[in-house]
């Protein structure tokens, strides 16, 4: 797969809807378990992600051609470690009350498979301003996965958003818990699935 | 020995099409290593050198407000660490609080082994150390369970509770501590573990008796 002609405005749309990473590729999973339990925080990890995606890909995209094969991983490794090293430091000097709650999910970030596959996909072998877009559009569109997701989680499981109460009686505790993170994806995946699945057959294209 | 040469040799027939690497090829690449790692170190010690002092300052400044809140009647800056400590292997400090000259009360950092973490707490206690406020730095315990500890109404349980009082109990009770239903392990965790093992080090610490002439 070499140069992708896409434009950028395309790319960016790309990652938001038709490869969403958590909806789509479900990749980077992890996170969007562990991190939805409330609005507040799954915001907080969507905007980090769009960062570390965004600064990974220009990067990456400027060395490219000073990038031995080889080593290509190490090299992946390197700069995605200094960006998350980056945002872990400057969050817990800035953000504390937010660092408190998900510092141990940014330092995660290093693992996260979906800003390795961009790099290695699209950012080694593409230009700056289309990785730059591929990233934006990726980071946005786990973004609005974490927004999605923690909306339901919090909303269900503690009666509130944002840590602000909206609804009384007794919430349905299970949704901030582990399993509740599991169901929450896999239902919303469904939802969305069902949703491609009824534009198709309104535009007349079947899907797979 | 033979066996090692098959290895080597199937080692190097994989890889780019029998091309092997040359002594420079090598040294190109080590070199690249090398240079994009120095430059990614310097950068993050870079962006350490600038944001730690603040993060550390800020650290301080959050501990301070919070031993503050724990007795309100001392001076503004008249909360002094006398000591540290180490419950469950963990740096935990004590304070003394002054009003003037006159000691008014302590404080103490402690750490209880909860259900599903270790929960950091604050307690402060009166000259004679019956305990005055607790509240809960840290936990990680279990959401709409164990998380009702740093509820108010849980924490009102512990005023005016001396040592002997510390201890949980399911079901209404005067002067012990009431347990959170279905939360008894994290309840006891700050109970008996966190709150309890905090006051008894300090009096042992201070070898002072309670005024009142009673005794633990």
């Amino acid at each position: 797969m070499a140069h992708i002609h896409k434009s950028n405005w395309e790319l960016i749309k790309n990652g938001i809807f038709a490869e969403n990473t958590i909806f789509r590729m479900a990749i980077s999973l992890c996170p969007s378990i562990a991190v939805t339990n409330s609005l507040k925080n799954g915001f907080s990890m969507g905007v980090s992600v769009i960062f570390v995606q965004v600064m990974v890909n220009l990067t990456v995209s400027l060395i490219r051609n000073f990038v031995n094969p080889k080593i290509r991983i190490p090299i992946f490794m390197m700069v995605i470690a200094g960006y998350v090293s980056i945002i872990d430091m400057t969050m817990a000097a800035f953000a504390r009350p937010v660092y408190k709650q998900i510092g141990l999910y940014i330092q995660l970030i290093v693992a996260f498979a979906s800003i390795f596959a961009r790099a290695e996909v699209f950012a080694v072998k593409n230009k700056v301003v289309s990785s730059f877009s591929d990233g934006l559009g990726m980071g946005i569109g786990f973004l609005l996965a974490m927004i999605i997701i923690s909306f339901f989680r919090e909303l269900f499981g503690r009666g509130a958003l944002w840590g602000f109460p909206i609804v009384s009686g007794n919430p349905l505790l299970i949704m901030v818990l582990p399993a509740g993170g599991f169901f929450a994806v896999g239902l919303l995946m469904g939802f969305f699935n069902w949703v491609d699945m009824k534009l198709a057959e309104r535009k007349g294209t079947s899907v797979s | 020995m033979s066996l090692e040469d098959v290895h080597c040799k199937t080692e190097f027939s994989k890889g780019d099409a029998g091309a092997k690497m040359t002594a420079k090829d090598m040294l190109k690449i080590t070199v690249n290593l090398v240079v994009i790692y120095i430059i990614g170190g310097l950068i993050i010690a870079f962006v350490y050198a600038k944001t730690s002092p603040i993060m550390f300052k800020k650290a301080e400044e959050e501990k301070k407000a919070a031993l503050m809140t724990m007795i309100p009647e001392a001076d503004k800056d008249g909360i002094q660490s006398i000591g540290k400590w180490e419950p469950h292997h963990k740096h935990a400090g004590y304070y003394v609080a002054k009003k003037g000259n006159e000691e008014i009360g302590y404080i103490i950092e402690g750490f209880g082994k909860g259900y599903s973490s270790y929960i950091n707490v604050l307690v402060s206690v009166d000259k004679n150390f019956t305990v005055k406020k607790v509240s809960i730095l840290h936990h990680a315990e279990t959401p709409g369970l164990g998380d009702e500890i740093e509820k108010d109404y849980f924490l009102k349980r512990f005023e005016n509770k001396s040592v002997d009082n510390l201890v949980v109990v399911k079901g209404e009770t005067k002067d012990k501590v009431e347990a959170i239903s279905g939360a008894t392990i994290s309840s006891r965790a700050v109970t008996e573990d966190a709150v309890r093992n905090g006051v008894k080090m300090l009096k042992e610490k201070l070898s002072i008796g309670v005024k009142d002439g009673s005794h633990s």
